[in-house]
């Protein structure tokens, strides 16, 4: 016979007490439910008696603070067996110190305000533009008498042209160097010395980070090692001592050294004083050249008694009709004198000229040079770091380096070719405040006392 | 439970709950000057909703446990959990700004993502099975005891082929005597002409209870139940023993209905009933085979859902008291 299926027989097969028995989808659901939370308990528990609280930690610290990773009393200070929630200032100072922005500055934010810990393996010194803007968002709120601009939210929003790029009271910005330089005659095919070949400058052979070896292509060896009279502070205008000053030590390849007249000059402009002699006056103060000339040239009258006699010049009259030869002769002191009068003739009126800006000579005969200004820092209160530029050419930043003529042209790029690179979102630079500020005036700072051990720190102690 | 426009009320009110929160959130981070912080008023608040939604959700199962006390509907509860467990993500990512931190912040959320998409999953399952065993599985019984019923079909089995073939020297259990599995009954008389009510195949086919008397069995001689046997020894008792293994031809119904056709060939006219009674039992021990299947895919993400969710809570718990110390 078939199979029958009634609703009784199939009940029947039923046990009643089946739901007293587990099956293995509810025994291992009940072993799971209770195994993993107990083993998290474990594990928190082991964590706990080990003395490893980096559990609880909010986050990885950065990467100067890694080794306290397991140094939570380090900042969190520790108050009846129970740590503070935020790190105080005071665990900050033992190991920092942290100067003020501007002495008028109140009340200063916290530590934690601005370099917000536990959030990985972050740069903690690079804070968020938001922390800038809270005063210089508006900064008349705080600072009613503040000379700096008011609104500045972020490089993009309100951040102002360059100080040194802006008109006072309607003059244009000049450069105050004193030094004539026409960079359109240097960017072009130039004769190398009076009777050179011509060549081809780039920026590289006279401009060179500070750090960097000098590019001597242009160079003259005697130049090179002779010791000068003159100062930098002859040469250079000083930084601005009011700026916060960088933390770090620099590098010294952020900025462009300072032009020597030895490194790229001397080998093109040769200052010779007197077809006599093969080498030219040295590149000092007008009463080091006088010195040398006279020297120079008593010297030779020593060694030449002769040339005393001099022919005096024309050897023709005006209508070309040839005069009789007429001889003057000197004694030494008087050829070294006119022979010294001409060189310095030539010198003040040309060779230094062509360079320096000279006053008249003055009753003892000698001109003043006018110190040279030449600017090292132009953005005071910002750092600006050519050698992490070093990919683009100088040219793309500086493009007016190729048509200037005038020593007072300003080859200072704009803040509109920052932002070329440096601006918000992704495909972009960084453009952070703190990429070219700083916060903290570290002109001001002050030696903290070590607290930490090298063994203690590598276990549980200070 | 099915996601179907009941859903609608507790969809509009969490997509709303979200909305606030992510507005919220943003007016939040373009303020803070180091953006979101879990320890912030803002960055608490979200932490305590979260964390709300997920002891909410987790309450699921001892309400399960105490059915009969007044509160609320099951129902209620199950779109609760679905849906106020599913904001827990978003409340937790703003608690914490979409940063995982320290080694338990980064655990826990590892542990709360891991609940929540399990639980999606789950939802899921739970929205489309169902509809499928009831189409694929009209034989259905009660999983626990799946087991049982198997070893019982196999039992009938042996008997029928007994009742043909002779002894074939398969053990009995000792409820063989007075049940079967659910064909027919011990306790009638095999001559009996009762009307069978409904068998598989005609369940299956939704036809009607009614069908047709059924004949006796004749044995046959050891000649003519050659193929039988050796169909039965080789293939259909393997089958009814380990019917999930892979391989088997009786696991497909076309393969099977094949060699069921084949053995009709092969055998008297007389013996047809009873291939008609194997495969019946054949097909009954398939769709025993297709609901295990179904119903361990039905709850078994709960193996990783509940004791997930449950040290989720517990370490929960750890860090808000932690993280309020430090």
């Amino acid at each position: 016979m078939a199979r029958t299926r009634t609703t009784k027989k199939l009940a029947q097969r039923i046990d009643l007490n089946y739901f007293k028995r587990p099956t293995p989808l509810s025994r291992a659901k009940f072993w799971l439910s209770l195994l993993l939370p107990l083993l998290a308990l474990l594990w928190i528990g082991w964590r706990d008696l080990s003395g490893d609280h980096r559990v609880y930690s909010s986050g990885r610290l950065s990467q100067a603070h890694a080794v306290l990773d397991k140094e939570c009393s380090a900042c969190h200070v520790q108050k009846a067996g129970v740590f503070s929630a935020k790190a105080a200032d005071s665990a900050c100072l033992t190991c920092h110190d942290g100067p003020t922005h501007h002495p008028s500055q109140v009340p200063a934010p916290d530590c934690a305000t601005c370099h917000t810990e536990h959030r990985g393996r972050i740069n903690l010194s690079a804070v968020s533009d938001q922390t800038c803007a809270g005063c210089h968002g508006n900064l008349r709120a705080s600072y009613p008498d503040s000379s700096y601009d008011a609104q500045i939210a972020t490089l993009a929003q309100g951040h102002p042209e360059f100080a040194a790029l802006r008109s006072v009271a309607g003059v244009p910005p000049s450069d105050p160097a004193k030094i004539k330089l026409n960079h359109a005659i240097h960017m072009k095919p130039i004769r190398r010395g009076p009777n050179g070949t011509l060549v081809s400058l780039e920026c590289g052979n006279c401009h060179r980070p500070m750090a960097a070896d000098a590019d001597l292509t242009y160079s003259d060896v005697t130049y090179r090692a002779a010791t000068v009279s003159y100062k930098d502070s002859d040469e250079f205008l000083p930084i601005r001592s009011e700026s916060p000053r960088r933390p770090k030590p620099i590098t010294g390849r952020e900025l462009m050294a300072p032009l020597r007249f030895a490194n790229a000059c001397a080998a093109c402009h040769l200052l010779s004083f007197d077809k006599r002699f093969d080498e030219g006056v040295p590149h000092d103060k007008p009463e080091v050249v006088h010195a040398f000339l006279i020297k120079k040239f008593q010297q030779y009258i020593s060694a030449h008694p002769g040339e005393v006699r001099v022919q005096r010049d024309p050897g023709r009259d005006l209508s070309g009709k040839p005069l009789p030869p007429q001889v003057r002769v000197l004694t030494p002191s008087q050829w070294v004198a006119e022979r010294t009068a001409e060189a310095e003739e030539l010198l003040w009126r040309k060779t230094c000229r062509q360079c320096h800006s000279l006053t008249a000579p003055q009753s003892i005969g000698l001109p003043q040079v006018a110190n040279a200004n030449v600017r090292t820092q132009w953005m005071p209160h910002a750092r600006f770091d050519h050698d992490t530029h070093r990919g683009f050419s100088c040219e793309s930043c500086h493009p007016k380096a190729l048509t200037s003529t005038e020593s007072s042209d300003m080859l200072l790029p704009g803040i509109s070719t920052c932002k070329i690179c440096h601006a918000p979102g992704p495909g972009h630079a960084d453009s952070r405040c703190s990429e070219c500020h700083t916060y903290h005036d570290w002109s001001k700072r002050k030696e903290v006392t070590p607290k930490f051990t090298l063994p203690a720190l590598h276990t549980s102690g200070r | 439970m099915r996601i179907d426009q009941s859903h609608r009320g507790w969809a509009l009110v969490s997509l709303a709950i979200f909305a606030v929160a992510a507005t919220v959130y943003a007016i939040d981070t373009l303020n803070a000057p180091q953006g979101p912080r879990g320890g912030s008023t803002v960055g608490l608040l979200f932490g305590t909703i979260g964390f709300g939604f997920m002891i909410f959700a987790a309450l699921l199962g001892a309400r399960k446990r105490v059915p009969t006390w007044r509160l609320g509907r099951a129902q209620a509860w199950m779109r609760g959990h679905l849906w106020l467990g599913l904001l827990a993500l978003p409340m937790i990512l703003f608690h914490g700004g979409f940063h995982f931190g320290g080694t338990l912040t980064r655990l826990l959320m590892c542990l709360l993502i891991i609940t929540v998409v399990s639980g999606v999953f789950g939802a899921a399952l739970q929205h489309y099975i169902p509809r499928i065993m009831t189409s694929d599985v009209p034989l259905e019984t009660i999983y626990d005891e799946i087991g049982h019923v198997r070893t019982l079909l196999r039992e009938e089995a042996d008997r029928v082929m007994d009742a043909v073939c002779g002894n074939l020297g398969f053990a009995k259990s000792s409820m063989e005597e007075t049940q079967r599995a659910g064909g027919f009954t011990a306790l009638r008389p095999i001559t009996s002409t009762a009307v069978p009510l409904r068998t598989s195949a005609a369940v299956s086919a939704g036809a009607s209870a009614a069908v047709a008397a059924a004949p006796e069995r004749i044995l046959l001689s050891k000649e003519q139940s050659a193929p039988l046997r050796s169909f039965y020894v080789c293939d259909m008792r393997p089958f009814l023993e380990h019917s999930k293994k892979a391989g088997r031809r009786l696991g497909d119904p076309a393969s099977s209905s094949s060699a069921f056709a084949g053995l009709r060939t092969l055998l008297p006219a007389t013996a047809h009933s009873t291939l008609s009674d194997l495969e019946d039992i054949c097909d009954e021990a398939r769709q025993l085979a297709r609901q295990e299947t179904l119903h361990r895919w039905l709850h078994g993400w709960l193996l990783l859902h509940i004791p997930v969710s449950l040290a989720l809570i517990l370490l929960g718990a750890v860090h808000a008291v932690m993280a309020l110390r430090y």
